[in-house]
């Protein structure tokens, strides 16, 4: 994915391998190596309260973003902002939740921070609209684009996908050293909710073959095979529960954030955490959810996951 | 030395392009960007004459009338930007001059535009507006808009694609995301044909069009035949000629002391020429008199005038007029959407100049100009081009830059209910209900929520079902459907609004319209069967939506 030095993919493989390593070395009793090790990070946190405290008290549950993002890294942030619609709609992410995320990598040293999206709609009214390009044009290193030319795509290979082989991705979100989903938690006509695994597909150029030549659901997680964030925040600071993805909708407020390093989990763990069309679902009932858990995406059972609640 | 008239001729002249660049989302509260086109005499006149009403915002124009009576055709000399644009291509083209540039010389042909301003005036007064072939102002702004507009764009982004991989090196990270939405225009080709047509009558004599055709000049020309402030020769001219040969108009007589002032754009050039400086400009009544400055006889103004109303008449009788009738008609294209806000269809006729300016200003590149599907007086009239693009919810540019009306200008809130068509599903190449492809682009993407996606019989996947009564027609359902070639949903002009007055949204209201709704829309995932008698479904019974799967 990357054209110089370590992947994302080599970069989780290696930390997770040090991880376990030094996890190890901790164990073995009557040794220490001396340095302060990192707390392990929860699985999963649900954080209550404002958009933008809920998603810094999120992110510092998970061991705070220097875990995640490293001084010099370029970081891009897909947020939802596929519609022009005002944050109340729930269609598009909470601009206070993009800005404190970019705020955050900017403080953990990103020599850049792009919010990138595809959007559906018109792209300037959808920045206007949204209000992200207002909540970050002025944070330093930070550029919010909507990204619709051709040219801004390279092809990819899917070489694990099952219907979807290979398609057009944005070659920032291919560069970047940390991607980070930031999805807004939201119904959707053709998949059930829209949330980080159905996002990805706001980094592809031309989406329509998802639709029309191949399983929507089956194609999502293809594309998901190649595109993994390194971190994922949800916004469900009120979730569009029915009438998704565009909206208007019954919006519900729920004031919470979602973060995991586990984009399944995540998803999942949104999907029961929100009513749905008037109903409570299970994160396995959704089925695009349910084939990124089979094909080893992540984890889907919420049960079994270290979750970890905090308030802001 | 700069001559005194490109002082003010170029200023002016970037002051047309920075308000035609500025028509555009979101629009600036100040200037007026359609401010030139309130200026021109012909598109006041004739639209006010054709719409049988008077229109107070093109009523600036009658400004430039009455400056006529002061300072003669300073419009055409130092405002008009096709003018401007005609003497940048005269420079461009030849420094050598005309050898006969006398008044007398081209006679023969200055009279045309006074006939073009009587058939159009025929025209008018039958019913029919042509000013748009004819107004200076509607020919630059087209071609402006239409031509030239996006081929800077085009420009722009060549530069910037070269430069792409050096951006970042320069410390220029923000111009390397940037690349520049270039538009599309239907008619391009033939708008810049036929201004440069304009253009190479200048082979003939400079300003040719400004002498002989131009139908706006024609009106300040007849208010400026004895200006306050004009030509006076001294005796100390020498009758060399150079003034006569060096006149952009050819206003100048032969005998090189007398002035066709309704000729005449002040723009001093004979002054300047002069060696001997026996050439003044200044404020007097005393007339040098020039026998037949306008020399049209009684006949030809007659025939002129006919001619226009027989033009009219034949209009009138062509299978595919439109214009003058309300109710829709057989042969109306189904495709033909107007803009929301447009004024029922004759009256949008009579006042649309087809400047331009409103698909210029068009924040997704929906509005066209077309060629004759709205009848023959209906070319270059705005539409909404769906499957390029859809109107969007957020923008109401189109209206608040319309000059003369003919697209009202509406508050968002109220373009909200200026509902422009409803779409309809062919659903014999939708791929949901004919393929049953889990596609449900439409639903995802309709700003309005009036498409839902619904559980019908026989059908495994959902399927789109519009909702009329929630139907906007802004046309994103057809411009985002995957089916190639045709949309597989299409907007068409059947329950559009066209208010000459009054409200939209008591009108939507009155229609039982929805088109608000943020949190009563539902899209319900319900089958007709499974309601029992009362209506009511519970919620056991309720298919699953899709993407969801009943959990083992």
């Amino acid at each position: 994915m990357k054209r110089t030095g370590m992947n994302r993919r080599d970069f989780l493989k290696k930390s997770v391998e040090w991880a376990a390593c030094t996890a190890a070395v901790v164990a073995l009793p009557g040794r220490s190596t001396g340095a302060e090790t990192e707390e392990k990070a929860p699985d999963l946190v649900v954080a209550d309260g404002k958009p933008g405290p809920a998603t810094r008290a999120a992110v510092e549950a998970m061991g705070g973003i220097a875990r995640y993002v490293r001084p010099k890294d370029k970081v891009v942030i897909k947020p939802n902002m596929s519609f022009p619609n005002p944050p109340e709609w729930g269609t598009t992410t909470h601009p206070d939740v993009v800005r404190e995320l970019t705020s955050l990598c900017l403080k953990a040293g990103a020599s850049s921070v792009l919010v990138l999206d595809n959007p559906l709609r018109n792209s300037e009214m959808c920045l206007e609209r949204s209000g992200l390009r207002r909540a970050c044009g002025d944070l330093p290193e930070t550029q919010v684009q909507g990204l619709t030319d051709r040219s801004f795509f390279e092809a990819v290979k899917i070489p694990e996908g099952k219907a979807l082989t290979s398609t057009m991705v944005m070659k920032k979100a291919l560069e970047a050293d940390v991607l980070i989903a930031v999805p807004v938690a939201k119904s959707h006509s053709a998949t059930g909710v829209s949330l980080s695994i159905k996002g990805m597909m706001g980094l592809v150029y031309d989406r329509r073959t998802f639709h029309m030549d191949l399983d929507l659901d089956v194609a999502v997680v293809d594309l998901c095979t190649v595109l993994k964030p390194t971190l994922t925040i949800i916004d469900a600071s009120r979730i569009l529960s029915e009438g998704g993805p565009g909206g208007p909708g019954k919006v519900i407020p729920m004031n919470k954030i979602i973060a995991s390093t586990d984009f399944v989990a995540a998803d999942a763990a949104a999907v029961e955490l929100g009513t749905w069309y008037g109903r409570k679902f299970k994160g396995r009932q959704v089925k695009h959810i349910q084939m990124a858990h089979a094909r080893g995406l992540g984890r889907i059972d919420v049960s079994s996951l270290s979750v970890k609640e905090v308030h802001a | 030395m700069i001559r005194f008239q490109r002082l003010l001729q170029i200023p002016l002249f970037a002051l047309f392009v920075f308000l035609l660049w500025s028509a555009a989302h979101p629009l600036p509260a100040w200037p007026e960007v359609d401010l030139f086109l309130r200026f021109d005499p012909l598109i006041s006149l004739g639209s006010m004459a054709a719409a049988r009403a008077f229109i107070p915002r093109v009523a600036w124009a009658l400004i430039i009338v009455g400056l006529a009576l002061f300072l003669g055709r300073v419009f055409c000399g130092y405002i008009c930007p096709l003018g401007a644009t005609i003497d940048f291509a005269d420079w461009v083209r030849a420094k050598k001059k005309p050898g006969e540039n006398g008044f007398e010389d081209g006679r023969r042909y200055r009279s045309f535009k006074y006939f073009f301003l009587l058939g159009l005036a025929g025209s008018a007064l039958a019913g029919i507006s042509w000013v748009f072939l004819f107004s200076p102002l509607s020919l630059a702004t087209r071609f402006y808009s239409f031509v030239v507009h996006p081929l800077v764009l085009l420009g722009c982004n060549v530069f910037l694609d070269t430069l792409r991989p050096v951006f970042p090196h320069l410390g220029l990270d923000r111009l390397a995301l940037i690349r520049l939405d270039v538009p599309q225009y239907n008619t391009n080709l033939f708008v810049a044909l036929l201004f440069f047509a304009v253009l190479a009558l200048g082979m003939i004599r400079p300003r040719f069009w400004c002498r002989n055709l131009c139908p706006a000049g024609a009106v300040v020309a007849l208010f400026s035949l004895r200006p306050l402030f004009r030509r006076v020769v001294s005796e100390s001219c020498t009758q060399c000629g150079t003034c006569v040969r060096a006149c952009p108009m050819g206003a100048i007589s032969r005998d090189m002391k007398t002035t066709a002032h309704s000729e005449c754009i002040t723009c001093l050039k004979c002054k300047e020429v002069c060696p001997e400086k026996a050439v003044f400009f200044k404020v007097t009544r005393q007339v040098p008199a020039m026998a037949k400055e306008v020399d049209l006889g009684r006949r030809k103004l007659l025939s002129a005038g006919a001619a226009g109303m027989a033009a009219a008449a034949v209009t009138m009788t062509n299978l595919h007029h439109l214009h003058g009738k309300e109710s829709p008609r057989a042969l109306r294209s189904a495709r033909l959407i107007r803009p929301p806000g447009s004024l029922p269809e004759p009256g949008f006729q009579d006042r649309c100049v087809r400047c331009g300016e409103c698909v210029k200003a068009c924040l997704t590149n929906t509005l066209q100009p077309v060629w004759f599907e709205a009848g023959l007086a209906g070319l270059w009239t705005p539409k909404v081009t769906a499957r390029s693009a859809g109107c969007e919810q957020g923008c109401a540019t189109c209206g608040q830059v319309c000059p003369t009306g003919a697209i009202r200008p509406l508050s968002l809130e109220e373009k909200l209910f200026a509902k422009i068509g409803t779409a309809r599903i062919d659903k014999s190449r939708c791929i949901a209900w004919e393929q049953n492809k889990k596609c449900l682009i439409c639903d995802e993407i309709c700003p309005y929520n009036a498409i839902s996606s619904q559980f019908v019989p026989d059908h495994p996947v959902t399927v789109p079902v519009i909702d009329e009564n929630k139907c906007n027609g802004c046309g994103y359902c057809e411009n985002k459907c995957p089916v190639v070639g045709e949309s597989a949903i299409l907007v068409e002009p059947l329950g559009e609004l066209r208010l000459a007055t009054g409200s939209y949204r008591e009108k939507a209201k009155e229609l039982g319209l929805v088109f608000h709704a943020k949190t009563e829309v539902r899209d319900d995932f319900i089958l007709e069967s499974v309601k029992d008698k009362e209506g009511q479904v519970k919620t056991e019974e309720k298919p699953l939506p899709p993407g969801f799967v009943v959990d083992q």
